[in-house]
């Protein structure tokens, strides 16, 4: 019945490519990739070993690395960068765990919905921040309009929400940033296999709370964790919002390491450097405890 | 004590009505079958019951109760999918246990309950396991395993074999059946195929286009269908088309003493099981069958299936005999006290 003499039938039904094959293919790309970053990250860290022939720095030593991690201005940003990154992080993925549950069982099919959750996913940063700033600081639109509606007397009332102390303008818009972004994994999640589960537990005589509790949170459980993991290293290395809007002093580490980076006197460059290391190591064991997270789930029959 | 009573029930999806005023009694201790093709409605009935889905009209009692309105979680029925839907994030022992664990039982007690259920789905040794390490067999075990050791009033079962290949789906319909005679639990078992409800159940409902409309023992539902309908949903193939006089049925294909029968003169539509008929090839002195000639053949293994053209039509008849080839001239014989006639139409 078959004839082997079709070859464009035969190409129609051939498969794609296998994981080895994909690779191959992929080869060009993946190794501009790691030209670009892996030799970006070699040639910092030679910089920061003390190799920096402009400025008469001739010798490698881990000097910098020991002078970076052993000054208090250091701790300090780093204890800074992880109270905004774990904050942040942390208030998002509580929203968004409610708002998902809420949005699972409310609408299911919802275009708009998902069309007003997918805008702030494609708003850079920057602009964020910018908005913030217009409508946070002491003279900002919130301000203006708590004086207008009688709830403060002067806009000096208004509370500091813009490099203020604890970082609550940066918390503020990296949460309202990111909870899109858990949302929809999290979302994802509990359309492919939340709602036969949560029948599952009211046939075997689950509570709303135990359903809760015992099925819902521990199905959605590597997403969160996943997507947490994703946008914490993301706020840990980010730049341009605590440089808007955080203070002069203590820095958050990107900024820091900018800051060194950029000043004018090319001995403090090694250090800007070695810091950028420091966050770089960081955010990568993120990613990788987050690829390890999706492991477990994909072993599961979950794909995020 | 396990009663189910479904009275006049009626559930919409939308605007279409998919199941319109059934009524089945399942009594204590029984096994029912709820019969019937795909897109019937069963497993929406099933939900129904269990509380999943909440019915249009009608109502159901479990124990004598009304349950409209109470949730799930509260009515003493519990309903095991079409697919095994395990907890993923949980072992063997621990998915078994979870309905023991809602409850509030203690860890000792639970962890006896499982072990004991373990034994009976036949998973000792697997307690342990993670649920992707499993076969889609012993998935499904466990997920009968997880419903049983709540010891429900009521056990609703969906197709739960349905994703099975022949031989485990053969094991786990005697292991049901041996769970079912050694525990008496009230059962109503989903499927869409004859020969399974046939063999697992006390009685048979079957389901047709969102109405039931046979219930009874198997050999009854087989034996004498309510309507060509049923007879054609357990296989009949042959139907007759004739009229009663005096006890004689007159059809085409026919003059057959059937006893007295009620409507002299009135149209009524026969069956013949295709097993009942008997073919023999034909020689030269006819033994009083219907002369015919063989269209097509079909091994079937323990049987061959055969078309045969008859001057009144074909039928198909159902033989263990071997050797017959199609362009064979044939005589078969319909018996008529395995004729079935239906009621006045
Ligand atoms: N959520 C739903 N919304 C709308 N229609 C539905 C829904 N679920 C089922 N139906 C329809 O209701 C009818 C009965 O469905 P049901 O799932 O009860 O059938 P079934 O007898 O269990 O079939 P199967 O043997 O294939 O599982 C079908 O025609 C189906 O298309
Ligand atoms: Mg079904």
């Amino acid at each position: 019945m078959d004839s082997p003499s079709r070859p464009d039938g035969d190409a129609r039904t051939r498969r794609g490519p296998d994981a080895g094959g994909l690779v191959l293919l992929l080869l060009p790309a993946l190794a501009v990739v790691w030209v670009l970053f892996g030799g970006g990250l070699a040639l910092g860290l030679v910089q920061a070993l003390g190799y920096l022939p402009v400025a008469g720095l001739g010798e490698l030593s881990w000097g910098h690395f020991a002078r970076v991690l052993t000054d208090p201005d250091f701790i300090r940003s780093l204890l800074l960068t992880f109270y905004i990154a774990g904050t942040s992080t942390s208030i998002a993925a509580g929203i968004s765990i409610l708002t998902a549950l809420l949005l699972a069982s409310l609408v299911e099919r919802s275009r708009v919905i998902h069309f007003m959750f997918q805008v702030p996913l494609t708003v850079p940063h920057l602009v964020i921040a910018v908005a913030a700033v217009f409508m946070l600081a002491p003279a900002g639109l919130f301000s203006r309009a708590a004086v207008a509606l009688g709830w403060i007397q002067t806009s000096a009332d208004f509370p500091l929400l813009i490099n203020d102390t604890w970082g609550v303008g940066i918390i503020l818009t990296y949460v309202w940033k990111e909870v899109p972004f858990i949302t929809m994994m999290i979302l994802a999640v509990l359309r492919q296999s939340g709602n036969a589960l949560l029948d599952v537990g009211r046939t075997l005589k689950a509570s709303p709370w135990q359903r809760f509790r015992y099925i819902t949170l521990p199905t959605i459980f590597p997403a969160v964790g996943a997507a947490s993991l994703i946008v914490f290293a993301y706020t840990f290395g980010a730049f341009e919002v605590p440089f808007l809007l955080g203070r002069t002093y203590p820095m958050t580490l990107p900024v820091w390491a900018y800051k060194n980076y950029s000043d004018i006197d090319l001995l403090a460059r090694p250090e800007g450097i070695a810091t950028g290391i420091v966050i770089a190591l960081v955010v990568m064991l993120a990613v990788v405890l987050a690829q390890m997270l999706t492991k477990a789930a994909r072993k599961r029959g979950v794909i995020l | 004590m396990g009663d189910l009573r479904i009275e006049k029930l009626a559930i919409d999806y939308g605007a279409r009505a998919v199941i319109q005023g059934l009524d089945l009694d399942v009594h204590d201790g029984e096994m029912v079958s709820l019969l019937g093709p795909s897109g019937a409605g069963k497993t929406t009935i099933l939900k129904a019951v269990a509380g999943l889905l909440e019915p249009s009209g009608g109502n159901i009692l479990i124990d004598g109760h009304s349950v409209r309105g109470v949730p799930p979680e509260k009515r003493n029925a519990v309903m095991v999918f079409q697919k095994p839907l395990l907890f993923p994030f949980m072992n063997v022992s621990q998915n078994i246990g979870f309905g023991l664990r809602m409850r509030g039982q203690a860890g000792g007690e639970t962890a006896r309950h499982v072990d004991h259920i373990l034994a009976l789905t036949r998973l000792e040794g697997l307690s342990r396991r993670k649920v992707h390490e499993l076969s889609g067999g012993q998935q499904q075990r466990v997920a009968l395993a997880r419903a049983l050791v709540l010891k429900p009033s009521i056990l609703l079962l969906d197709e739960p074999l349905s994703n099975l290949d022949a031989t485990l789906r053969q094991r786990m319909r005697e292991l049901i059946q041996t769970i079912q005679s050694e525990t008496r639990m009230t059962m109503l078992f989903v499927t869409h195929d004859q020969s399974e409800a046939l063999m697992l159940s006390h009685r048979v409902a079957l389901l047709l286009d969102g109405r039931l409309r046979q219930v009874g023992a198997p050999r009854q539902l087989f034996h004498h269908p309510a309507d060509p309908e049923v007879a054609r949903f357990f296989g009949g193939k042959n139907f007759f088309q004739g009229h009663i006089q005096n006890g004689m049925y007159h059809s085409d294909f026919g003059v057959f003493a059937v006893g007295p029968q009620d409507g002299n003169g009135h149209l009524r539509t026969a069956t013949i099981r295709p097993e009942d008929i008997r073919i023999v090839p034909r020689r030269a002195e006819s033994s009083g069958g219907l002369a015919g000639r063989i269209v097509k053949t079909n091994f079937e293994g323990s049987a061959t299936r055969i078309v045969v053209a008859c001057s009144a039509g074909e039928l198909v008849v159902l033989t263990s005999q071997d050797g017959f080839l199609p362009g064979q001239e044939v005589e078969v014989t319909v018996p008529p006290d395995k004729l079935r006639l239906f009621p006045d139409a």
